[in-house]
């Protein structure tokens, strides 16, 4: 490889990036106190590089010059139209969360080292672009790494409370666990194929299914599906709003990315169990995730469970794509990973706007819990808007983006209907095609209770009636994502073809061109031709008569204030109690006072719901773990200098044993 | 040319016919109880009055509450042109436009914006009946999608419009028809599902969500319901007719004619049912939309054993 092929094109681009960024991270560990535009605008200006490398790149393959070797391996990136896409991914999200921090973090100064969150910011994007871009074990395994720490030490950022020292340890442990597995499966790989190469990788057959599981839960763990996804809506709320937004809308996609790379794309792991596993894990998150998205008080929670659901929506289009490869039917391969593509993109986009958004509301109201908002249309209008924007593309509603990856997904189901080979399989994709539906419309009861306990009605708390509207930076990149999310929806034939030169990766040549045929921006130009029509004729009916503003019908009681209104719980109520069966849900109402009947004096209403996978498996696992750890772990860490010093002994002497025996 | 001109009855027939349907279910409604009822047309008069009114608006109310009827119209008009009352009436170069899954979102795109209007005036009804219908769609989305998928496989192609262009297995339009009536029952709002004629608001489901209605917006309300009778009991109805093989070879006219007929007809058979049977409670409505889901799964069974 030239010189000029080595630093031409997008490995440059990206380059300058992550140079961009290691300034930033530098300056941030220098100057702590600072915030604001220092910071924001190099950041901005690396996503600039990083978006044009995506754009406009070259697709290549570098192998980084001798000093930086470990062992006999070095360091080694690629970069294809599939890194690109996600490299777009990246650099998209990563400008509107470098505007929105400066005023974000504003409320934070007194708590939490402002630079440091930047440095943490920055590193965490070098090492996500580390992961888009690895092609060996080595790079891949460093930038993980770093991008688990950098993440910790954003989720821990806060660290004065106890909560979120808890959660971070968690979200620690959490990725601990899933590095583990992912080094087990990688080793196993190179043991079976002797090399760290991804490319070179070529297993198949019971051989592949070890390694290709063992490494499934590795990335699994990272994405947060289920049943790995117990850390995720307790990390993930913990951290400041901007970093939820990159660890929601980003982050868990580089899993996401490296299950494309490793089971999707090429024939590195020929296994038939795969596309199963991740079509049914994905359906279980999908559901599991909006269902307990329902059930959550806290704004931010909500989020992070709802990431859980979208995770989900992704890997049953990952694991079609897979089941299409085994059963050698093309379209469903390319469909199915298309789909799946698509939503990692469009949730990239609802999902960081809608974290800003909750982070904007708690700026400025200090409150997360969803009982004591309300009514914020009134106060934070843009904030509302975007909102809404955002919540209407996570329910795939048309003409937004979310609606195109959804209905490919609806496509490539109704498509192993058609072609399945067995009845069962065919009655399987219909079957999904109704599941899928069904989770459609409780995002639609989850993103309705969200938005209309949130910002509509009235204020249920002082903190809420006083609350104004965010500063422009933080207005300015919800504004840009709703944007992104509209014309994204509008414009969703253009990102058919840079889909189709993934989808080509799979190594028959794309069949994507006639797949999208919904003329989506033609009937949203009707639609709002017509509502624009209905509205200027009521405006002219309006003139002679206009409206008049009174209360709101309250039965003749009287001005009822903010407690009669429905509440988050009271909505999800129907829907929680049909679904009882998963998890334990019981609400205790206490009523005291004299005559209780008649003149309560205190009413106190409590609700519970746990899942039956944390209470009856995962505790009774954790504890049993503990337990072990203090039986057999103790007896080796018990604090005398003197074993520490054997242990060294003995471990050097296991290495010079090795390295003279070699 | 001819073409044109149907396309012109058509619309015309999208403007009278939904209302015209209200006056002949709560006609038939009437006749079930012995009463003579208001005048087939009373609708028209009425949604000419409540145009002429002014409306009160809460204070409490945002722009979503002043937007949500309008674009509810909006949508419940694109899709009454775009579902077919028959195969062979909308040119086929609209056949993308016509897929069921693109109807069905933005069917939830209106009912989405409709949930969150109710919301918005801080009234305890809105809470309530926005989260009963979110129930219930969550309870009927399943169906609809499986069983018009059910439907499709025979066609080979999500589009309505090449759905309903061909022949289908009988027993799955029998099947699916049956499963969209019922379905139809409680995306309506209709009896025994919701009763839209109590004197209590919070035994409602729709009439609770736009309590806070009134004149201009309520009568855009009334009509977009109105289409959306049209267009729910349009499909039941094309299904059913699809299990008579005769209805393929009448000529176009006649096909439209009975395509009308057939909507009028499940019309009045929704208001039989709703003389005969009582309001379920809340919580026997899932007990009673697994029917539909039932009848959805059997179709579904069938078409999936016919592929090939």
């Amino acid at each position: 490889m030239s010189e000029f092929e080595l630093w031409g094109g997008s490995g440059s681009l990206c380059g300058v990036a992550l140079f961009t960024w290691l300034a930033v991270v530098l300056t941030g560990l220098l100057k702590r106190k600072h915030s604001g535009l220092l910071f924001a605008l190099p950041t901005i200006i690396g996503c600039a590089f990083l978006l044009s490398a995506a754009l406009f790149g070259k697709n290549s393959t570098q192998i980084l010059p001798f000093p930086l070797f470990l062992g006999d391996v070095g360091f080694r990136f690629v970069i294809d139209p599939l890194s690109r896409w996600f490299l777009g991914i990246i650099g998209l999200i990563g400008i509107p969360v470098a505007l929105f921090s400066p005023g974000y973090l504003h409320h934070l100064r007194h708590r939490v080292s402002l630079g440091f969150v930047w440095a943490g910011l920055a590193l965490l994007m070098i090492s996500m672009v580390g992961v888009v871009l690895a092609a060996n074990v080595l790079t891949f395994m460093v930038a993980w790494e770093v991008m688990a720490l950098s993440s910790f030490a954003l989720v821990i950022a806060d660290h004065e409370q106890r909560d979120i020292r808890r959660s971070a340890f968690i979200y620690l442990g959490a990725t601990r666990t899933g590095t583990a597995f992912l080094m087990l499966g990688f080793i196993w790989a190179h043991h079976l194929t002797g090399s760290w190469v991804f490319s070179e990788w070529g297993l198949s057959g019971t051989a592949a299914l070890v390694p290709a599981l063992l490494i499934f839960v590795g990335l699994a763990t990272k994405a947060g599906s289920w049943p790995f996804h117990l850390w995720l809506p307790i990390a993930h709320p913990a951290a400041p709003a901007p970093v939820s937004a990159i660890m929601s809308g980003v982050m868990i996609k580089t899993a996401i990315y490296m299950m494309v790379r490793l089971f999707v794309l090429g024939n590195h792991f020929e296994t038939p169990a795969l596309g199963p596993i991740l079509l049914i894990l994905g359906a279980i998150s999908a559901f599991w995730g909006v269902i307990f998205a329902l059930l959550q008080q806290d704004l931010k929670r909500l989020l992070a469970y709802s990431s859980v659901e979208n995770v989900g929506i992704i890997m049953m289009g990952l694991g079609m794509s897979l089941l299409g490869k085994s059963y050698g039917i093309p379209i469903l391969t390319q469909l199915g990973l298309a789909a799946a593509l698509l939503h990692t993109l469009n949730h990239a986009l609802f999902k960081s706007l809608l974290f800003l958004g909750a982070g904007a509301v708690d700026a400025r109201t200090h409150v997360r819990d969803l009982e004591r908002l309300g009514g914020l249309i009134h106060r934070m209008p843009w904030t509302a808007g975007a909102f809404v924007v955002g919540s209407a593309a996570i329910c795939a509603l048309p003409p937004l983006n979310g609606f195109a990856g959804e209905w490919m997904l609806y496509q490539g189901f109704f498509g192993l209907a058609q072609n399945g080979e067995s009845v069962g399989l065919r009655l399987g994709g219909l079957l999904l095609m109704g599941w899928l539906a069904l989770i459609g419309a409780l995002v639609i009861a989850c993103f309705v209770k969200a938005v209309g306990v949130v910002f509509l009605g009235n204020p249920r708390s002082q903190e809420a009636e006083r609350a104004r509207e965010a500063g422009k930076g933080m207005l300015a990149a919800q504004v840009i994502l709703a944007l992104l999310c509209i014309g994204l929806g509008i414009a969703a034939p253009l990102v058919i073809n840079p889909l189709g030169r993934i989808a080509a990766q799979t190594g028959s040549p794309s069949l994507l061109q006639n797949t999208w045929t919904i003329p989506i921006a033609l009937l949203a130009l009707i639609l709002v031709g017509t509502i624009g029509v209905l509205a200027v004729w009521l405006r002219e009916l309006a003139r002679s008569l206009p409206a008049k503003r009174f209360i709101t019908w309250e039965c003749g009681f009287g001005d009822l204030g903010p407690r009669t209104q429905y509440t988050a719980s009271s909505f999800a109520q129907p829907i929680s109690r049909l679904f009882g069966a998963i998890y334990s849900y019981a609400v205790e109402i206490n009523i005291k006072g004299r005559n209780r009947r008649h003149f309560p004096e205190t009413v106190a209403v409590e609700m519970m719901h746990e899942a039956h996978l944390e209470t009856k498996v995962y505790a009774p696992l954790l504890k049993s773990i503990q337990r072990m750890a203090s039986v057999f772990l103790m007896r080796l860490q018990a604090g005398s200098i003197h074993q520490y010093l054997i242990y060294m002994a003995v471990v050097l002497g296991v290495l010079i044993w090795l390295g003279v025996s070699r | 040319m001819r073409m044109l001109l149907i396309m012109i009855i058509h619309l015309i027939n999208l403007l009278v016919l939904p209302l015209f349907l209200v006056g002949v279910i709560r006609k038939v409604k009437a006749l079930m109880q012995n009463r003579i009822g208001a005048p087939i047309l009373q609708p028209f008069y009425d949604l000419a009055k409540m145009f002429r009114k002014a409306e009160t608006v809460s204070k409490t109310a945002s722009w979503v509450f002043l937007w949500a009827p309008r674009i509810g119209v909006a949508v419940s008009a694109v899709v009454a042109v775009l579902v077919p009352w028959d195969g062979a009436l909308l040119p086929s170069g609209w056949a993308p436009a016509t897929n069921f899954l693109l109807v069905l979102y933005l069917l939830a795109l209106s009912k989405f914006f409709t949930m969150l209007a109710a919301i918005d005036t801080g009234s305890a009804f809105g809470g309530l009946g926005a989260s009963r219908e979110a129930t219930i769609s969550m309870l009927v989305e399943p169906t609809l999608v499986i069983g018009i998928g059910a439907l499709a496989l025979g066609a080979g192609n999500t589009n309505l419009l090449t759905i309903y262009a061909g022949q289908a297995n009988p027993f799955v339009a029998i099947l699916v028809g049956a499963a969209l009536l019922l379905t139809a029952l409680a995306e309506l709002s209709r009896m025994p599902v919701d009763d839209p004629t109590t004197h209590l608001e919070l035994t409602m489901v729709h009439e609770a969500m736009i309590l806070e209605y009134s004149g201009r917006s309520l009568a855009v309300i009334e009509y977009a319901s109105a289409l959306r009778t049209c267009i729910f009991l349009g499909l039941a109805a094309q299904t059913l007719l699809h299990a008579w093989p005769a209805y393929q070879d009448l000529p176009i006219l006649s096909r439209y004619a009975v395509g009308i007929a057939g909507v009028v007809a499940l019309g009045s058979a929704v208001a039989v049912a709703e003389g005969v049977l009582v309001k379920l409670r809340w919580r026997s409505v899932p007990n009673f939309l697994a029917f539909a889901a039932v009848m959805g799964l059997l179709a579904a069974l069938i078409a999936v054993a016919q592929v090939r």
